[in-house]
């Protein structure tokens, strides 16, 4: 996984789009290079001085840009994820919700042959608030640099959480939303193991939430690779009904997967340790990192 | 979106599985007449979507009209997992010596679509042993690989020749309906050797309905559900007397766990989503103060995308209407001061931490 640093060109995807322009001024504002944007049939117009190409194929020859942030409706995400994939993009971050499983599955393959990393669908996106990057739609003022990394299913727990951190003087050194559908396009283990190579990375919070087994999974990735960062969780849905959709697509319990309790005995069984309420969280980093 | 039962076979009867002959009832009345076009035993079936039914009591065998009608009046009056069935489906009892499992469905740990076997059935699959578990590829899978299943298992050739069109036949309908699940279970091997599907479930990808259209209003929509759903509100009944809203599905779900937590009981989640303006805020509000059982309001905002202010203003406005329920609100976030400032002299109870807000609504019982 590569993540830009400052000043590195990225390419918004249906930038002339409602989101896209919002997001794009938000960006930029950040100190993000947004260097080019891609819209079918509006090339030579710009957004927010940002030139717009018709194809990411133009954009990524044009900027030399690897990363991409797509704002393109759902049932175009498949296509405009080729399209990025095929043109080069190594870091495609999808904010769409509502992406198709199979969809997403042929996109995460695309990216495994091409050596590329999916951030999403339905996420935020990636911040580096050391190197003035923001990928996405998190809110900047919740943000410091600093040396925890943060990933999270959810998008507003996500900005609640590293609000917490921040104003507990917790910086972070990067802070992924990483997706609340059933397919995430990079894992809790892979986002793991590159945080664990990243110097600057002192601790980790993870949040997660009901739904499938992707915690149970990096809790023995956990024990069997030996983590050596300390690692604080927190899991939303203790009091999740079963079988019930709960906002996110990959927020439902089936029978007895997917459960808050599971994830919480699971995560606890390999040294993490769980914060019951996301206030809880800063605290038990400070203990942690003590 | 999981289809009753009777919908899923439907579908496996279009994708050429055969089921045993079965009639829908949405009445006792219809009941006794389906049941004079059966062949008792009979069993009549309860359609709701929650699990455990049979245990729940909701399925009965019957060999006459009189106990088919007393048995319908019955289970058309048991709620299971919250929900009472508005049809029946009656289905003649398929002698068999032993039972299956089979299913094709997402492993979302190894984000691929897996076929999952096993030699016995009827039970949850979680708790089968010797299944036989493979991947099956985006484009799907030939006679080989079902072949494959079918050995793995150590069906006996004519069971293996059958088995490789089931499995052909229910690999085809999860990938061209686009299911999450479609599964067997159980899946009976008769007196005379003859597979047969007794059971069907099918969970269809929500995300891709769009691509499937046949599927639109195939559930009787719930008033409150159906609202929310054209407001494109993610939302959720929970039973309880607290009104929980807030911007973003996580953060709704971390404030049931708080409110459960402090003792409350939820009355529903309603997620904003992302953005959510002045409008959606009042039809929210609104949306939760028409819900049976609300006694009180939560809402909770973290202001980022989403403005403070904007809830603030849809805040005001709701409560200037009149008749609007007890609310406690938590808005923290960007123009956090703002807001409040605004809703100087509204009366609604505000808090600057979650913790807090839900103390408060928790205690007003």
């Amino acid at each position: 996984m590569m993540l830009p640093k400052l000043g590195d060109p990225v390419i918004v995807q249906n930038i002339t789009g409602r989101y896209g322009r919002l997001h794009t001024k938000l960006m930029l504002d950040y100190g993000t290079n947004i260097a080019a944007g891609a819209a079918p049939g509006k090339a030579g117009q710009s957004v927010e001085g940002v030139p717009v190409y018709d194809t990411v194929a133009e954009a990524a020859e044009k900027t030399k840009a690897k990363a991409s942030v797509a704002f393109v409706p759902a049932e175009f995400t498949l296509s405009a994820g080729v399209d990025a994939l095929e043109a080069g993009v190594k870091l495609l971050v999808i904010i769409t919700e509502h992406v198709p499983i199979r969809d997403e599955l042929k996109l995460v393959q695309l990216a495994q042959s091409k050596g590329a990393t999916i951030v999403g669908p339905n996420c935020p996106g990636v911040i580096v608030p050391s190197q003035k990057v923001k990928l996405g739609i998190m809110p900047a003022p919740s943000y410091r640099p600093g040396n925890v990394a943060v990933y999270s299913r959810s998008g507003t727990l996500m900005y609640e959480i590293a609000g917490q951190l921040t104003a507990n003087g917790f910086g972070q050194s990067v802070a992924a939303g990483i997706g609340g559908d059933p397919i995430n396009g990079s894992t809790p283990v892979e986002w793991m193991d590159f945080v664990q190579g990243m110097d600057e990375t002192k601790a980790v919070v993870v949040v997660g939430e009901i739904g499938g087994d992707a915690e149970e999974r990096l809790a023995r990735h956990i024990q069997k690779s030996g983590y050596r960062k300390p690692i604080v969780a927190y899991i939303a849905g203790r009091h999740a009904p079963k079988e019930k959709k709960m906002g996110h697509a990959g927020a439902i319990i089936y029978g007895n997967v997917g459960t808050a309790d599971s994830k919480i005995k699971a995560l606890s069984g390999a040294g993490v340790k769980v914060a019951m309420t996301p206030s809880e969280v800063p605290v038990l980093l400070k203990q942690a990192l003590r | 979106m999981r289809l009753f039962e009777y919908q899923a076979k439907d579908l496996f009867k279009q994708y050429g599985l055969s089921v045993p002959k079965s009639i829908r009832a949405d009445s006792v009345d219809q009941v006794a007449e389906a049941f004079g076009k059966l062949k008792p035993p009979v069993a009549i079936k309860s359609q709701v979507l929650a699990g455990g039914r049979g245990k729940a009591g909701g399925i009965a065998i019957v060999n006459d009209a009189a106990k088919a009608k007393s048995e319908a009046q019955r289970i058309f009056g048991l709620a299971i997992g919250g929900e009472k069935p508005s049809a029946l489906l009656l289905e003649e009892a398929y002698p068999h010596n032993s039972e299956m499992y089979l299913s094709v469905s997402l492993d979302r740990g190894d984000r691929a679509f897996v076929t999952i076997g096993a030699m016995a059935g009827g039970v949850d699959v979680e708790s089968m042993s010797g299944k036989v578990i493979r991947k099956v590829p985006l484009e799907g899978i030939d006679d080989r690989f079902a072949a494959e299943v079918a050995s793995l298992l150590k069906l006996e050739r004519g069971q293996a020749s059958q088995f490789v069109k089931i499995l052909l036949s229910l690999e085809r309908l999860a990938r061209e309906k686009e299911c999450e699940l479609a599964e067997i279970n159980p899946l009976a091997v008769g007196k005379d050797g003859t597979l047969m599907p007794l059971d069907a479930k099918v969970i269809i990808d929500d995300n891709a309905l769009f691509r499937h259209p046949e599927f639109a209003k195939m559930h009787p929509e719930d008033e409150f559900e159906g609202e929310a759903s054209r407001q494109g509100f993610a939302f959720v009944r929970l039973g309880g007397d607290i009104a929980v809203v807030g911007n973003g599905a996580g953060l709704v779900l971390s404030t049931l766990d708080l409110v459960g937590d402090a003792g409350g009981k939820p009355a529903c989640f309603l997620d904003l989503g992302g953005g959510a303006q002045q409008e959606r805020v009042e039809a929210a509000l609104r949306l939760v103060n028409r819900l049976p059982g609300v006694s009180r309001i939560l809402v909770n905002i973290y202001g980022g995308i989403t403005r403070s202010t904007d809830v603030a203003a849809g805040i005001k406005t709701v409560m200037a209407q009149g008749g609007a329920k007890p609310l406690y609100a938590r808005v923290s976030g960007a123009e956090e001061e703002e807001a409040r400032k605004m809703l100087v002299g509204v009366p609604v109870k505000l808090f600057r931490t979650a913790p807090e807000a839900v103390e408060a609504v928790v205690k007003a019982a």
